[in-house]
């Protein structure tokens, strides 16, 4: 689950947004209206052949690294993803557009005044052990999951009530509105449910490396970080899918190292290639999709304390940094330079913000001689694109006057360092798919978390705000507010989102692997029941 | 570490028919340029390594435009062409021997001063000093040095400094055992024997007499250990817990290049190659005087 | 090391069979190391203890993951015993690991054991692999230079096996992958399959790491041996001896010379088990072998404490086995240490 040094951590780019915790700002939102039971989208692509068998490869020290699949205590939870998705299925899933739609659930809908959220379950569905799925095994999983002593677990302002309405009915009550919920539930342990029984009678430790749910696929043979091996679940709810009858997740050590890997043919298909050099040698023999992520690289700046407690000191940082060369000189101009936490790919994108400091390289050189003189440390995680994009900002702000020492930390340095207040600037990416979730801006910016430099009670309830409509034009203009908020105070500069690509070779395709789906964490999810390989 | 560590180097190495052949006229010219040759390209790189950035305006090797990345080799300005970043891959290479060489040199310093002199005080003195030291070299020699490398590196962050003690826990046990077995052999010596009955101090025995005729073997056992410290610091690089980047070390230009070596791979080989030499110019000298001193 | 005068022992029922057993050199040999062998193992896993807990940030922040807030890791910290002291700690496992039992992982649901029994064999096959390699190629070139030095040949080797020290194994297992398994697909260029799958599908996917392992130690070793052979060929009087009876000199050199060289080579392989095994690590991650270096790497990493300590422990038993192993060889293939052993 850590990020080692240069051969391992190429996926590692938002190792910060490893986890799949709904942090602190969940806090409501009422979605209007219910949510219609909408069947799961066709594949995506024609003529899928059945039989197909498929060797995935993951990025060690990213979802190459799986601790453990009980969703209880799988830390890791978003990272490892695609084998929750694949042996659980999920209640509700992404897909192209950003359209959620249920899978093992048929729908959902608000109640009390947006308080409850009801969620209505498929019937006639199976976990691969036989048992039946329906709300008490869905209660049985949440309870279990919030009683687990593991930061995977959603996190709730107050403890919500769940409880079963129904046979196939279950719904959620919080004290307050909690509107990211459903998109929320992407990459979170609550939107996979492991068969009661199985757990009972395997005990956690066994159930973890041998899960059971009622996903396409079900679990064959586990060597943790190594290899899991799974065939097509015969009880599947879908009838004819999935269409492959085998799918193998391995480890590799990174990008590079998948390239030389899938040439020699020893895996089909990659997940999350993120070294920019790489992307002309993919694209010359293998289908390369750009998977844009929702997540711009921004730099973190600790208002608590010296130097950037200094307004000035903050500007100056703004004025120093150009992050259109960056993009132009380390990834070709491909990757649109932003002004906030929003991205292209994701909800409420706004590419310029009102009130926010461009570029100017003479007012910061003024700046920083009017403080008379500037000098902290840069951090980061330890990945190889993270690193190199330290080092040109580094070369920029000297540029200015500044000193500047870098460092870069593998994930538990990186949450020692934050924790223990004493970081100066970070290089970190910020925000959501739905900025109200996950690693998303709150994460960054709001007086709760550790992981934020910022300690500005009016930002917090902007945010909150922002996360407790439900009317999405609302959102967008509060969002625009919280942008224009941090532009104003200089909390921080936004440089760009950077893409990962999903490779597959030809004859191999699925929703999310061929075709883009928008990234709610690091990798888009891929809908592994329509992947197929034809080759 | 696939290369055989100092352990291995303790195990005095049969000297062969090669200090047999010294006298022989029509082979003192190969011998001289077994150890010239190596001589005078190692000289020489020092001296670019070390003198030449000195003398020339080379480019720095941190901090460069971002506007001219990945030139190729032999680009104007840049001999060896840029790297993704825009930083001068030849004074990378430059910058980055230094560190390799000052690693090298200093991990072997300490490993002779402070392992050498336990080795032979422990192996003069012998009873129970010699076998509680010699039980603690064990511990070191069956304890995996890498978790000892890696835990400190990675608790101390990485730095050059670090990085020469951490090397050090191989180069100081390795340096015992050869004192240690130089000493036993030396001890029993006529002349020794002699000292020892004319009642010299043990302190002035072991300076005048031990430590000259130590001295080739350690030395040559300390030109071979450096060849193989520049190749541990390389891995240690490679792992992440070596000098950290921007800092220049051919280890971290190879671990960085090898992520996309696919596409460029003169940033794994122009370093590797500089590696290569190196270290080969060390073993190969260390082997020379080790066969021209008629080291054991 | 062998020249200690030891005991009779006492006379025992079972006759002189048994007394002759007891009083054999090789077992009196063997319990004494590995009698010093405890302090030796105690000694690596203490220090091993020592410097992980030295090391700042600990397993629950490792494995409570980024969003743990510093209560959480705090309270997850008191759950796994981490707030306790050095020696608390150190005593719990050593008592475990007398009982048999190495604890469970930190990092993930397995015991230590589990993940020991998963990882070892791995490691320990591409070792031997490579070993073999070392053999079957050193040996035959070391005679073979011996034979005639400073011949061609011998010339050539002495040049190719200084080029084998001298290279990086990171380098050379990237470009191994390169030329062998995308330009030539021969081998592939990761991942591993069980003996159980299938023994040829087996040592393919070992091919490629063991020949990165196995080449600077197949330098070295050709040079060793090629020096002991020579040096043995001028000086042993059995040498003259066997010329003299009119033995040629190939017969010479590999039946006599090359039996008592062994020793040497085995001394080697012994000091170095310990070294190779962590050359491994490195190896294992280029090409994503599920091995125990790679594991050792993520666990200090993770602070995972138990599964390093045992990682540790296992490697000490390893190289104190095998240098026991080496002693004991050393009797069989030279009669005049048994000689002065069994006078002794």
């Amino acid at each position: 689950m850590r990020p080692h040094a240069y051969p391992r951590r190429n996926v590692r780019l938002s190792a910060l947004r490893v986890s799949s915790v709904i942090i602190a700002t969940a806090v409501a939102v009422i979605l209007a209206g219910c949510g219609a039971s909408k069947s799961p989208a066709s594949p995506a692509t024609s003529g899928p052949k059945h039989g197909g068998s498929l060797t995935v490869l993951e990025g060690s020290g990213y979802a190459g690294n799986w601790p453990g699949l009980d969703p209880a205590t799988d830390t890791d939870g978003a990272a490892n993803q695609s084998y929750m998705d694949a042996i659980f299925g999920e209640l509700f899933q992404l897909e192209a557009g950003g359209k959620t739609v249920g899978d093992l659930a048929t729908g959902y809908s608000f109640a009390n005044g947006g308080k409850t959220v009801n969620i209505t379950l498929r019937h006639g569905v199976k976990f691969s052990d036989g048992t039946p799925f329906n709300a008490a095994a869905v209660v049985y999983n949440w309870k279990r999951d919030l009683a687990a002593t593991c930061t995977c677990k959603p996190v709730f302002l107050s403890p919500p009530t769940i409880t079963m309405t129904g046979p196939y009915s279950v719904s959620l009550t919080l004290s307050y509105v909690d509107a990211p919920f459903i998109n929320a539930l992407q990459g979170n342990v609550f939107n996979w449910i492991a068969s009661p029984t199985a757990i009972k009678k395997l005990g956690a430790k066994a159930f973890a490396l041998k899960p059971v749910g009622a996903g396409p696929f079900t679990v064959v043979s586990d060597t943790p970080d190594s290899e899991l091996v799974l065939a097509k679940n015969p009880a599947y709810w879908q009838n004819g899918l999935p269409y492959l009858h085998s799918l193998t997740f391995k480890s590799v050590a990174g990008d590079q190292q998948a390239l030389t890997a899938i040439e020699a043919g020893s895996g089909q298909a990659y997940e999350g290639m993120s070294t920019p050099q790489l992307v002309s040698a993919f694209k010359a023999k293998f289908q390369t999709t750009a998977e844009p992520s929702t997540s711009p690289y921004d730099i973190q700046l600790n208002t608590k304390i010296a130097p950037f407690n200094n307004k000035l000191a903050r500007e100056a940082i703004y004025y120093a940094t150009d992050a259109a060369l960056l993009d132009k000189g380390l990834f070709q101009d491909t990757y649109p330079p932003g002004e906030s936490f929003t991205a292209p790919a994701g909800l409420f994108y706004q590419q310029t913000v009102t009130g926010y400091i461009g570029y100017d390289l003479a007012k910061a050189k003024a700046l920083v001689k009017q403080l008379g003189g500037l000098s902290f440390s840069l951090g980061t995680i330890n990945v190889p694109t993270a690193i190199s994009l330290n080092e040109a900002v580094q070369t920029e702000w000297q540029a200015a006057g500044m000193k500047v020492n870098l460092s870069d930390f593998d994930l538990t340095g990186l949450i020692g360092a934050f924790t223990q207040g004493k970081w100066q600037a970070m290089l970190q990416t910020a925000g959501a798919y739905d900025p109200g979730t996950g690693v998303g801006v709150a994460f960054r910016f709001a007086s709760t978390s550790p992981f934020s430099g910022v300690h500005d009670p009016k930002l917090d309830g902007l945010l909150n705000a922002a996360a407790a409509t439900i009317n999405s034009a609302t959102r967008k203009t509060d969002y625009a507010a919280v942008a224009a908020y941090i532009a104003q105070n200089a909390y921080g500069p936004f440089l760009f989102p950077i893409a990962s690509y999903n490779i597959a070779v030809k004859g191999v395709g699925g929703p999310g692997l061929t075709t883009p789906i928008p990234v709610t964490d690091v990798n888009p999810e891929v809908l592994w029941q329509y992947a197929y390989n034809n080759g | 570490m696939s290369v055989p560590a100092a352990d291995i180097l303790t195990t005095p190495v049969p000297a062969g028919p090669e200090s047999e052949a010294a006298g022989r006229a029509s082979r003192g010219w190969l011998r001289s340029a077994e150890i010239t040759i190596p001589g005078a390209v190692l000289a020489a790189l020092l001296f670019f390594c070390f003198i030449w950035p000195l003398v020339y305006p080379v480019p720095k090797p941190i901090g460069g435009s971002l506007l001219t990345t990945n030139l190729p080799l032999w680009s104007p300005g840049h001999i060896l062409g840029t790297d993704t970043v825009g930083d001068d891959v030849m004074s990378r290479i430059l910058y980055g021997g230094r560190v390799s060489f000052e690693v090298a040199a200093a991990v072997q310093l300490i490993g002779l001063v402070i392992g050498g002199l336990f080795g032979m005080l422990a192996a003069y003195r012998g009873g129970w000093l010699e076998a509680v030291l010699m039980r603690i070299l064990d511990v070191f020699i069956a304890f995996p040095s890498l978790v000892l490398v890696l835990a400190i590196s990675d608790s101390l962050g990485p730095s050059e400094t670090h990085v020469i003690w951490a090397l050090s826990a191989f180069s100081i046990p390795a340096f015992g055992r050869v004192a240690r077995a130089a000493t036993l052999r030396l001890r029993d010596q006529p002349f020794v024997v002699a000292a020892r009955l004319s009642g010299s101090r043990a302190w002035r025995i072991q300076l005048l007499h031990l430590v000259p005729n130590m001295l080739p073997q350690l030395l040559t056992f300390s030109l071979l250990g450096a060849g193989i410290t520049i190749i541990l610091e390389g891995a240690l690089d490679f792992l992440g817990y070596g000098i950290p980047p921007p800092g220049a070390s051919w280890g971290n230009m190879i671990a960085a290049g090898q992520s996309f070596m696919s596409v460029y791979p003169r940033f794994v080989l122009v370093p590797s190659v500089f590696l290569l030499v190196s270290v080969l110019c060390l073993n190969l000298l260390g082997d020379g005087l080790r066969a021209r001193w008629g080291v054991r | 090391m062998n020249a200690s005068v030891t005991v009779q022992p006492a006379r025992r029922a079972g006759g002189a069979r048994a007394r002759r057993l007891a009083s054999s050199p090789a077992l009196r040999l063997s319990g004494r190391r590995l009698l010093s062998a405890i302090p030796v193992l105690w000694g690596v896993t203490f220090l091993t203890f020592l410097t992980l807990n030295a090391l700042p940030g600990d397993a629950a922040s490792a494995l409570l993951g980024i969003n743990a807030t510093p209560a959480e890791i705090r309270a997850f910290s008191i759950k796994l015993h981490l707030n306790e002291p050095l020696w608390v700690r150190y005593g719990h496992w050593l008592g475990g690991v007398v009982h048999g039992n190495l604890g469970s992982s930190l990092a993930s649901p397995q015991t230590v054991a589990s993940v020991l029994e998963q990882r070892l064999p791995v490691t320990l096959e591409l070792v031997a692999y490579a070993l073999v390699i070392t053999f079957v190629v050193s040996i035959p070139l070391a005679v073979l230079c011996a034979h005639r030095p400073r011949g061609l040949t011998d010339r050539l080797c002495m040049v190719l096996s200084m080029c084998g020290i001298s290279i990086a194994p990171y380098v050379l297992g990237l470009l191994l992958v390169l030329f062998f398994a995308v330009d030539i697909p021969i081998f592939p260029a990761i991942g591993y399959q069980s003996i159980g799958a299938g023994i040829a599908g087996n040592l393919k996917d070992l091919t490629l790491p063991a020949i990165v392992v196995a080449l600077p130690l197949a330098a070295f070793y050709t040079r060793f041996l090629r020096a002991d052979l020579l040096e043995q060929m001028q000086s042993e009087d059995y040498i003259v001896t066997a010329r003299a009876k009119g033995l040629g000199p190939w017969r010479v050199l590999t039946q006599h010379a090359l039996r008592n060289s062994f020793i040497g080579l085995l001394t080697v392989i012994g000091l170095n088990l310990a070294t190779l095994i962590g050359s491994t690590v490195i190896v294992e991650q280029i090409f994503s072998l599920p091995g125990i270096g790679y594991e050792l790497l993520q666990a200090i990493s993770n602070r995972d404490v138990p599964v390093v300590e045992g990682i540790v422990l296992v490697f000490g038993a390893v190289v104190v086995l095998a240098n026991l192993a080496t002693d004991l060889l050393y009797g069989v293939l030279d009669p005049r240490i048994r000689h002065v052993r069994s006078r002794s």
